[in-house]
């Protein structure tokens, strides 16, 4: 069949930095196609060439035959050609029907649309998606990230007429089951589809081929079913990735208590007791909106209490903000989920953005010294494994995988000794994933103690040396190292009475 | 359980976000500038003569129509400092125009809104096309424009045609000029906030990138938004000459900060996104009024500034106490 997209020796350099150098791949018409590999293997810049958000500097793209060459998001569209951007690019006090229809939201010739007619278009529009439960006049900063993220997908679907690209469109949805159906829908009328996903499981389900990108290049393009996790993995990394290791570290009841909370309540969240002992990392899970949220958020200071205590070091703690939590001995930092808009400073190095922690803690009158700021950053860059060239660049031009890196080396240079981390290995490769991991492992083997959330059950049974099963914003379960399993954890996680259907994946 | 996921996760629909939308409109400064009108009428009964009115309206009119126009510019996050060189440079031009009588008024307005729309366009080049900062390239323009406001009039004078000065600042059937004009700038913008250019101002304020990546184009509405606030500069200025009856060419100065502090006052966000230009207007009618009851109370001309500036602070901070409570009670 046709190629609908044919992309040859596509390359893009942003200065010094080469982001493509040479990609080549074809998308049939009602294909689904995943493009697997790294963060940075440039992924991200594959995507915006495509959408028109920049322009390639070399090679050449072709659409149904004819030469495609997007000066911008609307030329993209005219061409048929439309995406679901990973960052969600909804504004946020727009009305949903609004979002959907940017940015030529009124039809009125000489007298603007109503918003009343603007919303019934949305609204159908909606239901043409099979989007039945998201009001099409409520207003997008309302709406959970779930919710907006199908947003973003419905207005990329109703757009796309030969190509739609999908970056990472499952990231923040609790089920494949709505996608998918849309993905098939869109397939059977012939519009080929570009997969972006860091979950193999679900690559697999829906996609055909793939083609494998690293360090800017295409690797290869290969039928999916005919290799197996590891070929992939290996493919991408360009080795094959040890062998999953479960957490070494034991339960020791009686280590140290760090920090204990009594009847914690907050948000969702309606009375949590539990404790947290040196050296143990503690993993939260649970359906989307059961309370994790808000219980790391208290915990780490970043919201507060709506009733019941937290203990920390011994004594009873108010933590009024982030900082008062970093304050309290032993010490508490929270790395929250949304790292784009809750923690890093895109225009800094990220020599800046580590250092800050030790610069905001250490002292008011002391100057920034730059050779300083560098040497105490490359410390704590080395726990987390992140290359020292990143050092000096600007954190907004780095990788997801590297900007969480350098959070990690921000939390850990704060000397604190209790770390809270709200999904760490989100949308991040496997690579940086090891490393995390291997970070995690490291922070509670030197006496710390971790109380982290995941969306990824594997993670959660991987690390954790016990996890917290949340369910209606109480403790559904505890269940020790020896017990985890994923099947366990879903079961838990649906409360009581409820069998684990096999598609319902964790969310956020 | 499927019920009380969605029951956590259920959107807010539209009778809450209302409420908000309330808050953040020109409500809260309407309210305000009633208050501050009591409080002048109880303390100056003769401000209820028509001619009082319509001398209060003319008085208001320039700096309300300047902050109009700085209201475009911050809604889509911007700044623009040339406000202050428009003005100037328009009020000199008109004061040499040798024209008489309406069409000499009409003519007048014609070149006023040359003058303001292409300086706009600069500014709007500058800061949307080359990209250079927007705080460095309007004051470029406004240095330009005093300078070559003092290049045409190098000292106040000049000669305002009487049609401007006499009809332009009177009443029509008993309604004030003034006022008319208010009325169709605020109905002007809540037209102009339902097209799509109106839309993709706001959401360029609130994200410009998430606008950028929906397919707005973020440069050339930033580029409309430089050329609408020069324009309505310009207006104002056309204003402030038919009610001086003569060109400065300082005429601009006090309007740069002032136009700043009527748009704040008017809750407007100077990040960009919320607010809107009736609420400036009444912003700056709000200033005006103020100096009147400071005025009429005797207060020595020394403290308005220091009075006018408390009561901006309390102003700002009430709205925002309005909004806080207004976002607890969603939370809630």
């Amino acid at each position: 069949m046709a190629d609908v997209l044919s992309v040859q020796a596509l390359s893009k350099q942003y200065g010094a930095t080469i982001a493509l150098r040479g990609v080549d791949l074809g998308i049939r018409r009602g294909e689904v196609h995943a493009i697997l590999g790294e963060n940075g293997a440039g992924k991200s810049t594959l995507v915006k060439l495509l959408s028109g958000v920049v322009e390639p500097d070399g090679g050449s793209l072709s659409l149904d035959g004819a030469p495609y060459r997007p000066a911008s998001i609307r030329d993209a569209r005219r061409m048929g050609v439309s995406t679901a951007f990973q960052e969600l690019s909804l504004v946020p006090d727009l009305t949903v029907a609004e979002n959907m229809l940017l940015p030529k939201v009124s039809t009125g010739r000489f007298w603007p649309e109503s918003l009343a007619s603007i919303i019934r278009r949305g609204r159908d529009l909606l239901e043409r998606f099979d989007v039945h439960d998201i009001p099409a006049d409520a207003v997008v900063s309302d709406l959970s990230l779930a919710q907006r993220q199908r947003i973003e997908i419905t207005r990329a679907l109703s757009h796309a007429r030969r190509l739609l690209v999908l970056d990472e469109p499952t990231a923040a949805l609790p089920d494949t089951g709505w996608l998918f159906s849309q993905i098939r829908r869109a397939t059977g009328d012939g519009v080929g589809v570009l997969y972006i996903s860091h979950r193999l499981s679900e690559v697999r389900e829906i996609c055909g081929r793939a083609t494998v990108l690293r360090n800017g290049s295409s690797i290869g393009t290969v039928a999916l079913e005919g290799v197996d996790d590891a070929g992939i993995f290996s493919m991408m990394v360009g080795h094959r990735p040890e062998a999953e290791k479960r957490t070494a570290l034991r339960p020791n009841k009686g280590a140290e208590v760090l920090l204990e909370t009594r009847n914690l309540r907050g948000g969702l969240l309606k009375g949590v007791d539990l404790s947290l002992h040196a050296g143990e990392i503690v993993g939260v899970a649970g359906l989307e909106g059961q309370g994790q949220q808000a219980l790391l958020r208290l915990v780490g200071g970043a919201m507060r209490p709506g009733g019941g205590e937290i203990i920390v070091g011994g004594a009873k703690a108010m933590l009024t903000s982030p900082q008062k939590a970093q304050r309290t001995p032993p010490g508490i930092v929270f790395v929250p989920e949304e790292r784009k808009t809750e923690g890093i400073f895109d225009t800094l190095t990220a020599a800046a953005n580590i250092a800050l922690a030790e610069f905001a803690t250490g002292g008011r009158e002391r100057l920034v010294n730059g050779r300083a700021e560098r040497l105490l950053a490359r410390q704590s860059a080395e726990r987390v494994s992140l290359s020292p060239r990143y050092l000096d660049f600007e954190v907004g031009n780095l990788s997801g995988g590297n900007q969480q890196k350098v959070l990690l080396a921000r939390a850990l240079m704060t000397g604190a000794r209790i770390l809270v981390l709200f999904d760490p290995a989100r949308g991040v490769d496997v690579g940086t994933k090891q490393s995390i991991y291997q970070m995690m492992r490291h922070f509670a083997e030197l006496g710390g103690a971790i109380l982290f959330y995941s969306s990824e059950l594997p993670e959660l049974v991987q690390l954790s040396s016990r996890c917290l099963v949340l369910y209606d914003g109480r403790l559904a379960a505890e269940v020790p190292q020896e017990a985890l399993s994923e099947a366990r954890l879903l079961a838990a996680a649906h409360g009581h009475g409820e069998r684990p259907t096999n598609d319902l994946r964790m969310a956020v | 359980m499927t019920n009380q996921l969605a029951m956590s996760t259920a959107p807010h629909s539209r009778r809450l976000p209302n409420l908000k939308v309330l808050a953040e409109s020109a409500l809260l400064i309407v309210l305000i500038y009633a208050v501050m009108a009591v409080v002048y009428v109880s303390v100056q009964p003769s401000a209820l003569s028509p001619y009082a009115i319509e001398a209060l309206l003319n008085n208001s009119l320039p700096l309300m129509l300047a902050a109009a126009g700085a209201t475009f510019v911050i809604l889509q996050g911007g700044f623009d400092l040339s406000v202050a060189g428009i003005i100037s440079l328009v009020n000199v031009v008109i004061a040499v125009m040798p024209v008489d009588g309406p069409l000499g008024a009409l003519a007048n307005l014609g070149v006023a809104l040359s003058i303001g729309i292409a300086v706009g366009a600069v500014n709007g080049f500058l800061v949307a096309g080359l990209r250079i900062q927007a705080i460095a390239a309007t004051l470029a323009t406004m240095i330009v424009c005093q300078g070559a406001a003092l290049l045409i009039l190098g000292a106040p004078g000049g000669y305002v045609p009487d049609f401007m000065v006499y009809d332009l600042t009177g009443s029509v059937f008993g309604v004030p000029v003034a006022l008319v004009i208010i009325l169709a700038v605020i109905a002007l913008w809540s037209l102009y906030r339902r097209t799509d250019a109106g839309r993709n101002l706001l959401a360029v304020g609130q994200d410009r990138k998430a606008a950028g990546l929906s397919g707005i184009n973020v440069e050339r509405t930033e580029f409309f938004s430089f050329v609408w606030a020069g324009a309505f500069y310009a207006l104002a200025a056309y204003m402030l000459a038919a009610q001086t009856s003569t060109g400065s060419p300082s005429a601009g100065e006090p309007f740069l900060l002032l136009s700043f502090a009527a748009v704040a006052l008017g809750g407007t966000a100077f990040g960009g996104g919320r607010g809107g230009v009736t609420a400036s207007l009444f912003g700056a009618a709000t200033l005006t009024l103020m100096q009147k009851v400071l005025f009429a109370l005797g207060v020595s001309s020394f403290y308005t500034g220091v009075i006018q500036g408390l009561i901006m602070i309390l102003a700002v901070l009430f709205a925002a106490a309005v909004r806080y409570a207004v976002r607890s009670r969603r939370v809630a």
